[in-house]
């Protein structure tokens, strides 16, 4: 369990990263946080020839630019439990990172690393895809901005091309009252989930104005329940109907099956889920109306 | 003072070893570098089964450094021969390195050997095995399907061995039984996943033709004698060392072909070899656990006595016979525990041994009774459940309460504490049974309580092993005692600690003896070259049997020291006793010798010595265990909560009543109870090893194969009987596997007692729980 041989260099700048990674192209990745890339190359399932460390990069804000709140790629996980900004508008985020691993992995992972390691039951993808999050793609071209429902392709593949880099990710800072909600089901505390769902909702008063719900661990890449969102507009806080709301939304997927979880057993998660989610959101605008 | 002099025995010493293995002092096999030293990579099969069309190591010669390979041809003829000699049973070797086929995913088929071990891992993936595939066996149906080929050449099936045992007369208990209770219970496979993984070095002196082997081993003497054996050599020029060992759980506790091969790669390269196991290869090569299928037919009479019971037991033993134990131990050893803590006369056990395309079973925590009791107990409860009887109250009535007893098979059991630690469980459990009744109104939140009794045979000795007629043959743990002109003591221990506090309770044991401080004693072991030959740590014998060694041999020196105090103090040796470092006269205990100055006098100062006595302080003692063993009891308790939506199982409580006859150390036994208890958790909830249909295999790293982590354990209560045996020295019984083999039972129990279901399999994952719970859910 040692990585095959590869090349390492530290990056002093962006500009210096980016170079680094148009020399390299297919050959070269960045180093961040490590927890998924030194693993896998423990494993020699990843096995660059050049590992470019972006470590001493300054992309590590929290801050408000405008309507987005904008996050640096090499944000740490830890970072969003004290953070005022996630606490006020993105409640559902701030609960899926207690779910991320262990202290030591969310002292070190980045959501750059693990947006572009983009493993099918990761939180932080499901939290970019239900925030309607945008991905800064950089590269010595210049910047893209891709939306993360064009960003996650599949299981541990993003629309990133050779020679780019995540530099930052954008959240819309919504723009009426929002609560929200993440719960997570998997073996152990930390495990990566069997299956897990987010919702977020925005209020006007006692009356639903806006919903997104999302849930990860069904397929390959992090779902959106576009169909049954809209059927929570317009509801009412004490009458959201979220069990069948979820039971809806857990019958437009046709969820994997594995020996930690049954297709049908996952399905009935994800309803759920869906349902204690929604019930949770609710009870946090009833107890801040 | 000397009369109340407290004793060392029974009190809670913190453990001597720790401070070495805290304070990052330890040295463990990687921790062993020697110069000139190359590092072994083995190359493994990917295929299940197939046979080798050729090994391609042309890419070496392509890399610019030096490398050496070496493959079954070099090592034609070497390999394990794991053998009991039943003539039901199929003879089967494992090469050294596969010859001709492998058998499962991960099976050594090349040693690459490079100056690094970064090189000869990089070296090892240059070389491609060509393998032609032939049909997988792959679970215990394929294996009993007469259709498909045999496994080794000249087999007549893959039934590897299938016997029967019986006892008393079980169609006269059919025929006056009033209820017959049929089932059928499975436990999944486990990999046994002690912290650190196994390793060997290997060095061959040429000058003193002394070969050294270092391996993290529980069982360095029959390492030596297999390498001896296998390798031609003559065993008195061996040397085989397990430094620090990080765990062993029973993994460790057979000897493996890359022993033997490491030791022969270092002969025939001229230079020292190392191999480090990664955690990859520790799961799917070294020895697996559990997977067995037991189906198990009772008679109970009318009023609720269990009058016989028949089972058939059937192992998945994966694809060769480990040494010493072999693949009949597994099956055979559920046959012989069956029985149980429960009264009975009639029993039948037809157990088999199957072969598949999977890496083979050894001996892991427990060996056999973890399912063996997990049926047993499963069977309890659906009998009561089937009866409209408590579980408590139904074992009550069918328990074994007069000592000794002889039980159906004619094995006898010493005295324990049966019924009363039932009864304290109950008292303990009162409440729970009240919440788990309670909670039966709600369809989303139910408690279950669940209990698993048993006992278990510890402390083997050589009669057991002659029946059994595995290569181990012999039971006994030795022990030499030595004392310093200074009065310190040293203990050359047969036993190998890895974990089980052995260089504090065994100092204890000599201090009590001798009438020294624990602290003034130094515990050796693990190494061939001080230790008098033994067959090492296993089997929960060496509380009972090393201390029983320990006892004897200190109690041979404390007679001499006696014997020397009386003559120095001009009094009878019954007249002296020896008590905080000093030897005192019992008439008078203002008269008293340091026993430093004893020592002096029989080591140097032997003028002083009484005439005609020998210099010298030293003794030795074989302590053998008793026919039958020692029988351990306890009872074990689990209290759930499902969240029945999700099948979110959540461990609430966990309660151990326990009986190991006299407790050397509080801390040490509870310590193995509690370890031990984990990882039954673990085989209740959580681990599981995966093949697929082609016997791939699927959980070869942590983020697949769940290891019980510190958020889902419950803090273990753990309350004690104490019932010396009278069958060992100092009356202790086994207890290092105990704590392994309840909690399935238990566990098991109470999530048939939440649910109202009767649960046949392990593991009771998130995934069991929710289709267990069907039932509850509205129809969708
Ligand atoms: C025991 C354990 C448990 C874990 N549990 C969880 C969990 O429950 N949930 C979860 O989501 N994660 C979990 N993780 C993974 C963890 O969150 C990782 O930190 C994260 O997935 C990757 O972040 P990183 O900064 O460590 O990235 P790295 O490991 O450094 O990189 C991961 C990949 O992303 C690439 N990369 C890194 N930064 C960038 C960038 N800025 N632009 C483009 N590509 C980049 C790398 O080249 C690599 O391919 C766990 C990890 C471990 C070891």
């Amino acid at each position: 369990m040692r990585p095959a041989s590869f090349g390492y260099h530290k990056a002093t700048d962006l500009a210096h990263a980016l170079a680094l990674l148009a020399e390299f192209g297919d050959d070269g990745r960045p180093l961040a946080g490590g927890q998924s890339l030194v693993p896998m190359m423990n494993l020699r399932l990843a096995r660059p020839a050049h590992l470019v460390d972006i470590n001493a990069l300054p992309l590590t804000a929290i801050e408000r630019r405008g309507d987005v709140l904008h996050v640096g790629a090499l944000v740490r996980h830890h970072r969003y439990l004290s953070d005022p900004l996630i606490a006020a508008h993105f409640p559902a985020f701030l609960e899926a990172v207690h779910w991320i691993g262990h202290p030591t992995i969310r002292n070190h992972g980045s959501i750059g690393g693990s947006i572009s390691h983009a493993d099918p039951t990761a939180e932080l993808p499901a939290i970019c895809l239900l925030y309607d999050a945008t991905i800064i793609a950089s590269s010595t071209g210049g910047d893209r901005r891709i939306a993360a429902r064009d960003f996650f392709l599949g299981a541990y593949v993003t629309a990133l091309q050779p020679g780019e880099m995540v530099t930052a990710v954008e959240f819309p800072i919504p723009p009426a009252k929002s609560t929200g909600a993440f719960i997570e089901l998997g073996e152990r505390r930390g495990d990566f989930a069997i299956a897990s769902v987010g919702v977020a909702l925005q209020w006007s008063g006692r009356q639903i104005t806006g919903a997104a719900v999302v849930c990860c661990g069904a397929r390959l890449v992090p779902i959106r329940a576009s169909e049954v969102e809209n059927l929570l507009i317009g509801r009412q806080l004490d009458a959201p109907d979220a069990a069948a709301i979820g039971r809806r939304f857990a019958n437009t997927i046709e969820p994997v099956s594995d020996h930690s979880g049954s297709s049908a057993y996952r399905k009935h998660l994800i309803g759920e889920l869906t349902r204690r989610t929604i019930e949770r959101a609710c009870q946090q605008a009833l107890e801040t109306a | 003072m000397k009369a109340d002099s407290p004793k060392h025995i029974g009190a809670r010493i913190q453990r001597f070893e720790d401070v070495r293995l805290l304070s990052g002092a330890a040295r463990y096999i990687d921790d062993i570098r020697l110069p000139g030293m190359l590092h072994c990579t083995f190359a493994r099969a990917h295929t299940a089964h197939g046979t080798i069309l050729e090994i391609d190591t042309s890419g070496l010669a392509d890399l610019d450094y030096p490398t050496w390979v070496f493959t079954g041809k070099d090592t034609a003829g070497l390999s394990m021969k794991a053998h009991q000699d039943y003539p039901e049973m199929q003879y089967s070797e494992q090469p050294l390195l596969a010859e001709g086929k492998v058998r499962f995913v991960g099976e050594a088929v090349a040693a690459v050997l490079a100056e690094d071990a970064y090189k000869s891992e990089d070296a090892a993936e240059q070389l491609f095995i060509d393998c032609d595939p032939l049909p997988v066996v792959g679970t215990m149906a394929q294996a009993r399907d007469a259709s498909l080929p045999p496994l080794f050449d000249g087999w007549h099936s893959n039934v590897i061995v299938q016997r029967q045992m019986k006892g008393g007369d079980l169609e006269a208990a059919k025929a006056a039984a009033a209820h017959i209770i049929k089932r059928t219970y499975r436990n999944q496979r486990q990999a046994g996943v002690p912290m650190e993984g196994r390793g060997v070095v290997a060095h061959y002196n040429n000058a003193d033709r002394v070969l050294t082997v270092w391996s993290s081993t529980q069982m360095p003497h029959l390492v030596r004698t297999y390498i001896s054996e296998e390798l031609d050599l003559p065993e008195s020029r061996i040397r085989v060392v397990a430094p620090d060992v990080g765990g062993g759980f029973g993994v460790k506790g057979q000897v493996f072909g890359d022993e033997v091969l490491i030791a022969w790669l270092a002969m025939k390269t001229g230079r020292p070899v190392k191999w480090i196991e990664d955690r990859r290869e520790h799961l799917i090569a070294s020895i697996h656990a559990r997977d067995h299928e037991h189906t198990l037919e009772a008679y109970v009479s009318a009023d609720g006595r269990l009058l016989g019971l028949k089972a058939d037991i059937s192992v998945d033993n994966g694809a060769y016979s480990t040494y010493p134990f072999t693949s009949a131990g597994e099956p055979g050893m559920v046959g012989k525990v069956l029985p149980g803590p429960y009264d009975f006369q009639a029993y039948e056990a037809t157990f088999r041994a199957l072969a598949t395309n999977k890496c083979s079973i050894g001996t892991y925590r427990g060996v056999a009774r973890p399912s063996a009791v997990f049926s047993q107990e499963r069977l309890m409860d659906d009998i009561a459940a089937e009866l409209g009887l408590d579980p408590f109250e139904f074992r009550l009535k069918n328990i074994i309460r007069e000592f000794p007893y002889k039980n159906v098979l004619g094995f006898t059991y010493d005295p324990g504490s049966y019924a009363e630690s039932l009864e304290l469980m109950q008292t303990l459990l009162a409440d729970d049974v009240a919440a788990a009744k309670a909670s039966h109104a709600s369809d989303t939140t139910r408690v279950g309580v669940g209990i698993a009794c048993f006992i278990e045979q510890t402390a083997h000795g050589t009669p057991d092993f002659t029946r059994r007629r595995t290569p181990i043959e012999t039971g006994y743990i030795a022990a030499r005692v030595e004392m310093a002109p200074d009065g310190t003591v040293t203990i050359d221990l047969g036993l190998q600690n890895h974990g089980q506090g052995l260089e504090t309770t065994m100092a204890q044991v000599a201090a009590d003896a001798l009438g020294v401080l624990p602290s003034s004693v130094y515990v050796r072991h693990g190494d061939t070259l001080t230790t008098p030959y033994s067959v090492g740590t296993w089997g929960s014998r060496g509380g009972a049997l090393g201390g029983g060694a320990v006892h004897v041999a200190s109690l041979k020196i404390a007679e001499k020291l006696k014997a020397i105090a009386a003559h120095l103090m001009q009094t009878t040796p019954d007249e002296i006793e020896l008590a905080d470092g000093q030897a005192y006269m019992r008439s008078a205990e203002d008269r008293f010798i340091p026993i430093s100055k004893l020592a002096r006098a029989a080591l140097r100062n032997v003028d002083q010595l009484p005439p005609g006595m020998l210099p010298g302080l030293e003794a030795e003692q074989r302590q053998d265990g008793p026919r039958d063993g020692t029988y351990a009891n306890a009872v074990h308790a689990a209290v759930v909560e499902i969240d029945v939506p999700t099948g979110k199982m959540q461990l609430k409580r966990f309660v151990v009543v326990e009986d190991c006859g006299t407790i050397l150390n509080p801390l040490v036994v509870d310590g193995q109870v509690r370890g031990g208890v984990v990882q039954g958790i673990g085989s209740a909830m959580f681990e599981h090893f995966v093949y697929d249909e082609e016997c791939q295999p699927l959980t070869t790293s942590f983020a697949d194969y769940l290891m019980p982590l510190a958020p889902e354990i419950p803090n273990i209560e753990v309350h004690h009987f104490e019932t010396p045996t009278p069958l060992t020295p100092l009356g202790a019984k086994g207890l290092g596997e105990g704590g392994a083999i309840g909690p399935a039972a238990a566990i098991g129990n109470a999530v048939a007692n939440a649910l109202g279901v009767e649960v046949r399999e392990t593991p009771l994952n998130a995934n069991a729980i929710w289709h267990l719970s069907a039932h509850l859910r509205p129809a969708e």
